[in-house]
């Protein structure tokens, strides 16, 4: 288990995280959504060990994130901020293989070819990573994490995604968004940061709702797909409906004069 | 299978690239060794430092080659080698292609401390040599060190951002060229008379003293460079990402940014300021071989001792008997390599 205990953050004594906790399982999808601003990526940061928790607790299947050197970390987890530039000729092969730096696996070529297969990087393997298109490099980007963690262990891991559909077309999305339901199976815990409710909505098991620092709400998806509870957390009004073809939750969106009519309705 | 071979094929191919590298150097070290104004042939050159009876020579030519020429040529293959591992190595920290420890100010930061030191020092008696020996490159070290951290914190902590990083090296290369300006101007006779000596002293000046302090402490740091090129690979993705992989970040950074002022340092207390070899040297490799920091920092070490070792031939033999300071070689060689590489940027960029 993944959990954050009262972590709190501030610069210049405005809290960006605000006594916040979170639990995550191996095993299930945790999406993080919120406004811009609201702290998604600091808090994201605190639960990498990017920044320091120095209030409140995170810890890492009852280990205190702080007694983990960076190298027993990186067992326990694995991390894809939103962009990742390499300045160098690296093929993709080789920025895949960096992420089993520091990790000691029995059959390091195994995991790579499973890893390059899940993620279908297997035909970019030899090609320059400075040369793919945006949503090459993501995919190159997640198997290199992946690769981190792929082995099974005597312990559950965790994979923390910082926005990693947005660079992606829509088919894209759904094949990562596919990829992660697949990792829940290898006993995997996945907090993913995201900005479309909609694959939130059909790919998470819970999903926590961020605001001005502070939890609004976590719950399961039908807990969370309330119009009131959206509206208010993003400023601006939401609609949601069932798709009649497979029952998921459609968050509708409209333009602003439309959004006025129906405040004024409401009133 | 196809991918077992594959890799198993390049680290077979690194191998036989360095070796190459290596006998290529070897070769060179001994053609240049057969060049100069006193005749020595190459037969000759073999026949002398190896136990073998190719060809007959005179005892004057086992002095010029043992005394002059041949702790020259060490000391270009240390120097160079040295520049070439120390450039890779900060290109790889600043995760910039264009940092090079003349280009932001490491190498006049170890010439500044060079001049206080000798300054500060003046007019030490020839009994105690030594003293200029060991405290100059110690000196050289710390003013390097002084000014790879301030270049590295001014230039935003190994974000990418170029203009600033080059910016901040100017700024430290001015400051501290004004610096060396006014200690001189409180310098004595003799300290300036040490400083000139110093300040022309390219590889022409070299003896068998300094070649053992300089062997040690640019192939031990050259070492314990290459040990840490996995974990300069996993810097070239960014600091925070190399944290996330497992990387001590924060351990790792210090380690090179020591090892490399200590590089530079020395050859700066030896040989004055040689530019453009730590530019352009890493350059090549990568460009010609890839990325991989495993093979990048060995190779830059060879072929920057092979280019010093070439652009000394050419020093000393292009307008024999006089000589072209090494460093007027390298620059020669260098700038328009750099100017060439702006304009493929900008290639790239449009």
């Amino acid at each position: 288990m993944l959990s954050a205990q009262a972590i709190h953050f501030c610069i210049r004594k405005k809290p960006i995280v605000d006594q916040a906790n979170l639990v995550i399982q191996p095993g299930e999808i945790l999406a993080v959504l919120g406004p811009n601003g609201a702290g998604k990526s600091t808090l994201f940061k605190i639960l990498s060990g990017e920044i320091p928790c120095s209030h409140g607790q995170v810890e890492y299947n009852g280990l205190q994130i702080g007694s983990l050197k960076p190298r027993q970390l990186a067992e326990v987890r694995a991390v894809m901020p939103q962009h990742s530039s390499v300045n160098f000729p690296f093929s993709a092969r080789e920025v895949i293989e960096l992420g089993l730096i520091t990790i000691k696996a029995k059959n390091p070529r195994k995991i790579l070819d499973e890893v390059m297969d899940l993620t279908g990087t297997t035909p970019l393997q030899n090609k320059l990573y400075q040369h793919l298109s945006g949503g090459e490099k993501q995919r190159v980007q997640l198997a290199r994490v992946l690769v981190q963690i792929w082995d099974t262990k005597p312990f559950p891991r965790y994979l923390l995604l910082d926005e990693p559909t947005s660079s992606l077309d829509i088919a894209q999305q759904h094949a990562v968004l596919g990829i992660l339901e697949k990792l829940k199976a290898k006993n995997i815990g996945i907090l993913v940061i995201l900005h479309e409710l909609n694959l939130a909505a059909q790919y998470a098991d819970r999903i926590a709702l961020l605001k001005n620092g502070l939890v609004a709400r976590v719950g399961a998806v039908n807990e969370i797909m309330e119009e009131k509870l959206l509206s208010q957390v993003f400023d601006y009004p939401v609609q949601l409906m069932k798709n009649p073809l497979n029952g998921h939750w459609i968050v509708g969106t409209s333009a602003h004069s439309f959004s006025n009519l129906s405040k004024s309705k409401q009133a | 299978m196809n991918n077992l071979t594959l890799n198993h094929t390049k680290s077979r191919v690194n191998s036989l690239l360095l070796g190459g590298m290596l006998v290529f150097l070897v070769v060179l070290g001994l053609f240049s060794l057969s060049q100069g104004v006193f005749s020595i042939s190459f037969a000759q050159v073999v026949s002398i430092l190896f136990p073998i009876d190719w060809v007959e020579y005179e005892s004057r030519q086992v002095n010029v080659l043992y005394s002059i020429r041949l702790p020259r040529i060490l000391m270009a293959t240390l120097i160079g080698g040295g520049l070439g591992i120390a450039g890779a190595s900060l290109q790889g920290l600043f995760r910039n292609p264009l940092v090079e420890p003349g280009l932001i100010g490491v190498s006049s930061g170890s010439a500044l401390f060079a001049v206080i030191f000798l300054v500060l020092i003046p007019g030490i008696a020839q009994s105690f040599a030594w003293i200029t020996l060991v405290g100059l490159p110690f000196f050289a070290f710390l003013g390097g060190l002084i000014h790879v951290l301030a270049v590295y914190f001014l230039g935003g902590r190994g974000k990418t951002d170029t203009a600033t990083l080059i910016l901040a090296g100017v700024a430290i290369n001015a400051l501290a060229g004004a610096l060396i300006g006014l200690t001189l101007f409180y310098a004595d006779d003799a300290a300036l008379r040490s400083f000139t000596f110093w300040s022309l002293g390219d590889l022409g000046g070299t003896s068998w003293a300094k070649v053992p302090l300089a062997a040690g402490l640019i192939l031990l740091p050259s070492l314990l460079l290459i040990g840490e090129s996995k974990n300069l690979n996993a810097l070239s993705l960014g600091e925070q990402e190399a944290f996330h992989m497992g990387v001590n970040v924060k351990q790792t950074k210090i380690k090179l940014l020591l090892l490399t002022a200590l590089i530079v340092g020395v050859g700066v207390a030896f040989t004055g300021m040689i530019g453009f070899v730590g530019l352009v040297v890493p350059h090549l490799i990568r460009i010609s071989f890839g990325a991989d920091h495993r093979l990048v920092l060995p190779a830059s070490f060879l072929l920057g001792a092979i280019l010093l070792n070439v652009a000394d031939l050419i020093g000393r033999t292009w307008v024999a008997p006089a000589e072209l300071p090494i460093g007027v070689i390298t620059a020669l060689l260098g700038a328009p390599f750099f100017i060439a590489l702006i304009f493929q940027l900008h290639k790239s960029r449009s």
